[in-house]
This record gives C-alpha cells, sequence and structure tokens, in this order.
C-alpha cells in the first residue's frame, strides 16, 4: 500500500494506517486515520477541541491502544503498550500541562525514571547535573539545571520538558498545544528551537489550534475533524482559508458587524466612578470611570496584569473593600456581597474556567445550574428537583451543542471549549442586565469561540450590557462597541468607535507609549 | 525546683528521652516514608499494637527473643501488606483502611490475649522473653555519650541504623527520588516511566516494617509485657510528627524528638507527688500546642504567597 499523496515509503519515520480508536463507552473518537510522519519535518496536526487529536497523539505515545489499525516505527510494525515502550522506541511528548514536579531541580527533573547511578544503587547526583547540563548546552538552551522548578517561568519549564524528551534520545517529539501558555516572545524562541531540532533529523509533530502559528512553523499539516483525518497537505499549498474551512466543515464568520442590531433604548445599566484599589501597599486600580449601555457591548483592552482582572472581580464582587462605587441599574452594588450583586443582575463569566468557573468534580448538570440553584423552579421547599434541574440541563446541553455524554458526567472530562460553553450557558441563562466576560475564549478551539461570541451578541442584541475583557486583540476589537485601553490600573484610552482604530494604535496605548487627555478618557463615562 | 532542674540536667534525663524517643522515630518514620510515597499510613498504631503483642508471643512460642522480633516484623508486614492490596490494588481510600486496621487491632490483640493468656489486660502470665542491652566498650565510659549510645535495649541501636538507611534511601538512591515523585505528582512520575505502584508498594512495606519495630520496642524493652492499648496514641504522635516535616526528613525527626522531650518530662514529673491523671496529658498537649503553631504559621506563610 502506498502512503497518501504518492510519498515513498522510505521517508517516512512513523507510519499509521487505518487507525480506529472506538472508547469502551462506544464514543468513536478516531476513525480510520492513516498519516505518515518524515525524518527531519515539523508535522502539525490541527482541528477543533473533540477532533481527536490528543487520542491520535495519546496512542502514538502508548497511554491509549488503539481499537483497529496498525503502527509502523522505521518500516517495522510496533505496538505500544504503555509509555515507557514509546519513550524507550524513541518517542517523547511534551504535555500541555506540565509532568513536573515543583520542589524538584531542573536536573532531577530531567533524569527521573533514568537515573544516573553510582556502584548501582545510589544516585549519581554529579553525573545528573553534568549529563543534563551537556544535553542543554548541545542544543544550546538556556536553563540553569540546578534550578528548582518551582522558580522557573513558564517558558522555562517547557524548555525543561523538551530536554525530558532529549534526554530520553526522543528522535520524534510530541508537543501538545505548546504555545498556549507561552508569550508572544517565548513563542518565537520555542519556534527556532523546534526549527533546530528539525535540521538535527528531530521529527516534530505539533498540535495546535492556533492557525497563524501552524502556518508559520509547518512542513506539513494534517487536519482533522470528527474523528476522521481530512488530508494532509503541504504547507505551501494550502491558504489559511481553505484550511480553516476544513477545520471547522465551513467558513468562518469574517465580522460580526451583520449580527449586530441595534437595541431601542440604549440607558446606562453599569456604571463605574472612581474605582480605587489598593492591595499590598500598591495602587491595583486609579480612578476608574466608566458606564456600560443596554445593548452594548463595552470593551477593556490592554495587556495581561494591567489591573483588568482586579477591575472585574471588583464588580463581581471577589475582592474585598474598594473605594469609588459601581451603579448597576440605579441601585449601589459595591458594598453588596457577591449573591446580591447577581440577584441585581451580575453575571460573570470568569477568566479561569477550571478554578473560578466550575468546580471540577461536580457533574455537568450541578455546573450549569450552580449560579441558580435556588430558584424555586429547581430547588423545592425541602429537596432538589433533580428531575426539573435534569430537564434543564439537558435544554440547555442541546442549545448550546455542548458535546458532553449525560448530564450527570463530571465536568473536567469536557474539553475546554465545552466547558467554556458550559460556564457561558450558565450565566446566560441568569437572563443579567448586566455580563462581566472575562477571557471568554481564551485557549479554546475557533469553532466553539465563534459560537460563543455569537452568543455574547445575541445578548447585546437583547438589551443586555456587555463588558468584555480580552488580550485578544481580534476579539476586543471584533466584538466591542465602545472600548477603553487599560495600562497600569488606569485608562489610558477611550474610544467612542472602534472603526477605523488600528492594532497599532491600539498597541501604542497599551504599552503606555501615549497616553490621553482626562477629557477624552471622560467619555467612558459620559457619553 | 532546683531538685527538679537537676533531674532534667542528668545523664538519666537524656537516657530517658531516648528511651521515650525510639518508638515515636519509628512511628514518624513509618507515617513519613509511606506518605512520601503517597499513601498516608494512618494504621501506624495498629500496626505498632499488633507486633507489640506478637513480639511477647513469638518469643514465649519460640522461646527465642530473636525469633519474636522476626514473628513481630511479620505481623507488621502483614498489616501492611492489607494496606497495599486495600489501597494499590483496590483502590480503596487508604484513610478508611487504617481507621479498619487500628480498630481491628485494638480488639484482636485484646482477643489473642484472652485466648492465649486467659487474661483481658496484660501477658503477665507469659513466660516471654525480652532482648538484651547491649553495653558498648569504651563509650560506656564516656560521660554523656554513654547516656545515649550504651546500655540501650537492642532495638535502640536497630532504630539508630534504620534512621541511616532510611535517610540514605531517601536522599541517595533513585528509588528514593521516584518515591518522592510518586507522592508529589503520581502523574508526572507515570509520564516519567516510573512505576507508581512498586515504588509504593516498597514505601508502605518498609512502613510497616518500621512500625513493627517500634512496636517490638514496646514489648522487649521498654516493658517486658504486652498490656491493653499499650502504645497509648504513640503512633499517631508519629503521624502528627510527620505532618509537621512534611518531605523533610530531618524536620520529621526534630519534630519528633521535641514530642519526646516532653514524654520525657512526664517520666520525670511522674516520681513527684503529683496527680497522675494531669502529668499523663503532658505529651499530648505537647503535640497540640506543635500542631497549632504549625498551622498557624502555614496559613501565615500562605496568606504571604
Amino acid at each position: 500500500m502506498s502512503a497518501k499523496g504518492g510519498i515513498p515509503l522510505e521517508d517516512s519515520i512513523l507510519r499509521l494506517e487505518n487507525i480506529t480508536k472506538v472508547y469502551s463507552n462506544g464514543v468513536v473518537a478516531n476513525k480510520d486515520i492513516s498519516v505518515d510522519f518524515r525524518k527531519g519535518e515539523i508535522h502539525s496536526i490541527v482541528g477543533e477541541n473533540g477532533a481527536g487529536k490528543s487520542t491520535l497523539m495519546k496512542i502514538l505515545f502508548g497511554i491509549e491502544q488503539p481499537s483497529a489499525g496498525k503502527l509502523y516505527l522505521r518500516g517495522e510494525e510496533r505496538q505500544f503498550h504503555n509509555s515507557l515502550e514509546a519513550i524507550d522506541a524513541g518517542i517523547g511528548m511534551v504535555h500541555q500541562h506540565f509532568m513536573l514536579i515543583p520542589t524538584f531541580t531542573v536536573a532531577e527533573s530531567i533524569v527521573l525514571g533514568m537515573e544516573p547511578r553510582k556502584s548501582m544503587l545510589f544516585l549519581n547526583k554529579k553525573a545528573a547535573v553534568a549529563k543534563t547540563r551537556t544535553i542543554a548546552e548541545q542544543y544550546n538552551f538556556d536553563v540553569d539545571v540546578t534550578k528548582k522548578i518551582s522558580e522557573l517561568s513558564v517558558g522555562a519549564k517547557q524548555k525543561v520538558e523538551i530536554l525530558k524528551t532529549l534526554y530520553r534520545n526522543a528522535e520524534i517529539i510530541i508537543l501538545d498545544e505548546p504555545t498556549s501558555v507561552l508569550t508572544p516572545q517565548e513563542t518565537e524562541i520555542l519556534f527556532d528551537e523546534l526549527d533546530k531540532f528539525k535540521k538535527l533529523g528531530h521529527t516534530i509533530l505539533f498540535i495546535s489550534h492556533k492557525l497563524g502559528e501552524v502556518k508559520q512553523i509547518s512542513d506539513r499539516i494534517t487536519i482533522m475533524r470528527n474523528g476522521e483525518s481530512r488530508g494532509t497537505f503541504n504547507n505551501a499549498e494550502i491558504t489559511m482559508e481553505e484550511l480553516t474551512a476544513r477545520i471547522i466543515g465551513r467558513d468562518l464568520i469574517s465580522s460580526y458587524d451583520e449580527k449586530k442590531h441595534d437595541w431601542p433604548e440604549m440607558t446606562p445599566v453599569l456604571k463605574v466612578e472612581k474605582l480605587c484599589l489598593i492591595q499590598k501597599g500598591q495602587k491595583r486600580l486609579e480612578n476608574i470611570s466608566f458606564t456600560v449601555k443596554r445593548g452594548e457591548i463595552f470593551g477593556i483592552a490592554g495587556v495581561q496584569g494591567n489591573g483588568q482582572d482586579e477591575l472585574i472581580r471588583a464588580i463581581a464582587g471577589l475582592t474585598g473593600h474598594v473605594g469609588g462605587t459601581i451603579t448597576l441599574d440605579g441601585t449601589d452594588i459595591s458594598k453588596l456581597s457577591i449573591k446580591k450583586r447577581r440577584e441585581t443582575g451580575i453575571a460573570y463569566v470568569p477568566e479561569d474556567r477550571m478554578s473560578d468557573g466550575t468546580a471540577g468534580e461536580a457533574s455537568l448538570g450541578d455546573n450549569i445550574i450552580s449560579t441558580y440553584f435556588d430558584r424555586p423552579s429547581l430547588n423545592g421547599p425541602f429537596f432538589m428537583r433533580g428531575r426539573r434541574i435534569n430537564t434543564e440541563a439537558r435544554r440547555l446541553i442541546k442549545e448550546y451543542s455542548i458535546k458532553a455524554e449525560s448530564p450527570s458526567q463530571k465536568i473536567q472530562s469536557l474539553s475546554g471549549g465545552n466547558i467554556q460553553k458550559v460556564v457561558v450557558a450558565r450565566e446566560h441563562n441568569t437572563n443579567p442586565k448586566c455580563m462581566l466576560a472575562e477571557q471568554p475564549t481564551h485557549g479554546i478551539d475557533i469553532g466553539s469561540a465563534e459560537f460563543i461570541h455569537l452568543r455574547l451578541i445575541e445578548m447585546r442584541n437583547a438589551g443586555a450590557g456587555l463588558l468584555l475583557v480580552s488580550a485578544d486583540l481580534d476579539e476586543v476589537m471584533g466584538l466591542s462597541d465602545r472600548l477603553i485601553v487599560m495600562y497600569d490600573g488606569k485608562i489610558a484610552a477611550y474610544f467612542s468607535d472602534i472603526k477605523g482604530l488600528t492594532r497599532n494604535e491600539l498597541g501604542y496605548y497599551m504599552l503606555g507609549v501615549k497616553q490621553q487627555t482626562p477629557e477624552e478618557i471622560g467619555g467612558a463615562l459620559h457619553d | 525546683m532546683s531538685e527538679f532542674l537537676s533531674v532534667i540536667f542528668s545523664e538519666e534525663f537524656l537516657s530517658t528521652v531516648i528511651r521515650v524517643l525510639v518508638p515515636l522515630l519509628f512511628a514518624s518514620m513509618s507515617a513519613y516514608i509511606a506518605s512520601l510515597a503517597g499513601i498516608p499510613n494512618i494504621a501506624v498504631e495498629g500496626i505498632m499494637l499488633m507486633s507489640a503483642l506478637f513480639a511477647v508471643l513469638g518469643s514465649y512460642w519460640t522461646q527465642s527473643s530473636w525469633l519474636g522480633l522476626l514473628i513481630s516484623i511479620g505481623a507488621g508486614l502483614v498489616m501492611a501488606l492489607i494496606l497495599i492490596l486495600c489501597t494499590i490494588k483496590m483502590g480503596t481510600n487508604p484513610i478508611l483502611v487504617g481507621i479498619a486496621l487500628n480498630t481491628f487491632s485494638a480488639s484482636f490483640t485484646v482477643f489473642l490475649l484472652y485466648l492465649f493468656t486467659q487474661n483481658k489486660g496484660t501477658s503477665a502470665s507469659l513466660a516471654s522473653i525480652v532482648l538484651p542491652i547491649v553495653n558498648v566498650p569504651i563509650i560506656e565510659k564516656i560521660p554523656v555519650l554513654r547516656a545515649i549510645f550504651s546500655g540501650q535495649y537492642t532495638i535502640t541501636y536497630v532504630c539508630i541504623l534504620s534512621m541511616i538507611l532510611l535517610a540514605v534511601l531517601v536522599y541517595q538512591t533513585p528509588l528514593g527520588m521516584r518515591m518522592k515523585a510518586a507522592g508529589l505528582d503520581e502523574r508526572a512520575a507515570k509520564t516519567a516511566g516510573i512505576d507508581v505502584n512498586k515504588v509504593r508498594i516498597i514505601a508502605v512495606l518498609i512502613s510497616g516494617l518500621l512500625a513493627a519495630l517500634g512496636g517490638a520496642y514496646m514489648t522487649t524493652g521498654y516493658l517486658s509485657i504486652f498490656t491493653k492499648n499499650m502504645i497509648a496514641g504513640r503512633g499517631w504522635i508519629g503521624i502528627a510528627a510527620q505532618a509537621m516535616g512534611g518531605t523533610n526528613m530531618l524536620g520529621v525527626a526534630i519534630t519528633t524528638f521535641v514530642f519526646s522531650l516532653f514524654q520525657a518530662v512526664t517520666n520525670v514529673f511522674s516520681l513527684y507527688d503529683l496527680p497522675s491523671e494531669l502529668i499523663n496529658i503532658i505529651p499530648y498537649v505537647g503535640v497540640l500546642l506543635g500542631i497549632i503553631i504549625f498551622s498557624v504559621s502555614t496559613y501565615r506563610n500562605s496568606k504571604k504567597g
């Protein structure tokens, strides 16, 4: 059998033939996938959350076993029963969530499981440091191997993970969403390194849903959708638009403008005046004033860590005492408890969906009602109304096309995009006057992101006021009607109309290069 | 008061501290090694109690104190195996298994005691044999040192040796590093290719061995008979010391030493004409204070971070 696209077999180092994976619960995660990976290439695997990328990688790394199909490594048929066998065969994996122990040193983390010894029995700590240092130098990795993992930046931790695979002589390195945790600068450094590995003959399997990055570094791209392969392409032979269309099965909406409808009475709903916050002797928020109106999305742009987080938490009621006033629909809510604020009409989609947005061990059904479980329709005089909760959960699952088996499934077993849909569904379902959406599509696939964006616009069209915080400029510029830029705990700029606004212009304010006058900024409150 | 101080600063007092330190140290290290690998062993108390009884019964049956010690260790290992079977093989919560083992051994030891001695309180009627007291030449002539290193019960020397071996295991071998990894992050350990279950089984067996030695010490040295509930919370004090020391072995050892000082002071006070019920709570109050101080400082640190 010849591989797809007429590639001669000798080139391929790892080849999958008709791989199918059916989980014991009947879910088909991979269907008849054939793909070959060549020596010395960067091969991206793209697809939405739940498209089957992770399952395929787990099969390659021996964590899962295929239900059918064959795997050839260097022309030889192989089966991996566990990851140890895959590691021995020269396959390494860098997991999306780092597998590192904070109290271990870099050297210890790298050699763990394959420790150098002296006189058979004892740990050779000097050799561990020397060996890891040699590898780091060989690949030009600037990491101090005697440092503890907890002292490292996220980018450095990822380097340690890559060094772990190199220490184990990995020829094929699988990177699962490696850039999702990195800053743009760290991403550039990573890409340079990957390029170097490629030249040294390593094969890189790059899993991502950031298409810009995929186009930037890949030699070839395999597209996955609904557990099937939608073809492998040379990077040069496929355009971004074709790629997107194949991933989501249709074209993405290029502009949200036509989806927006005006709300007749754009009266103020959320008014924040002279908000100040001092934490640990540092000014976190200084004199923040703005108004969110019914039927608009009010955006907050800025580099992360410039007070957006503190601002949203202050409005939601998660921060203790703040100076200034927060008025919702005429009621001063700045002294109210979180619950009272929600009753007044606030909804909140937090940035961290795993720790603030959901309870991971609890079921999907419990999570989807957790902010309004005490509604009389769900909560009887003595007991919770189980059947109604179930019906409500099923309705929302359907309406938001959340991919899940049942409402009793643990929420943490869902993919990121689906978890975020649960959060948005829940908050939308409280029918809020004002919704705080904090990085609502951070780290989720484009299909789910678009779905959530359309929901936010729907809420706007129905007369809710939305406060959107996002570090993603495309998101904040694509959705907002008006926006402010935050820098160093203050409002740096206000734009009453975003048409004609460029990314560069925004960038100047985000980095503190430019600053508007107080009069200009005053528009945020008075317009 | 001055009389009391002169007792505290005497060689005899130092010797008392060592005597009460040994079972506590075995207990805390037993809890330490299991918890290091990620299986909290709260059955230390129960294992010590069981082994204490079997040391007496074993030496009576075989008429050899050494064979008695082996039988006692065997009993401790059987208890550890039950813990392994339930938690690692069958996935039960280790705390539940620990509770079961503790309540089981509290009553089962009384049952066995009655079976073999027709007495529900002590084994005084059994002619069991204790391990010898060891006098170390040369050291027995050196002041202060002789109080610590000479004239102690056999198992005290086993204790010193065990602590050295344990420290080497934990800090100088790949196995120790893997135990730490398995305890701190199971998934990380697994992806590094470590057989986490194997590492944990070894750790719990060592834990059982240490607790068994601590139990055997109670009836072959500290006392020469078994009495009902004779461990009297030593296992729990060990667990408390482990909790405070965390993954730092020296920290666990130092905490244990502080607790044993309280215990030794109690022994001194009991020579005076003071209400014994009041005196006997001293070590437990000490542990309570220790835990409070520890909790407050952890809380403060967590607020800082």
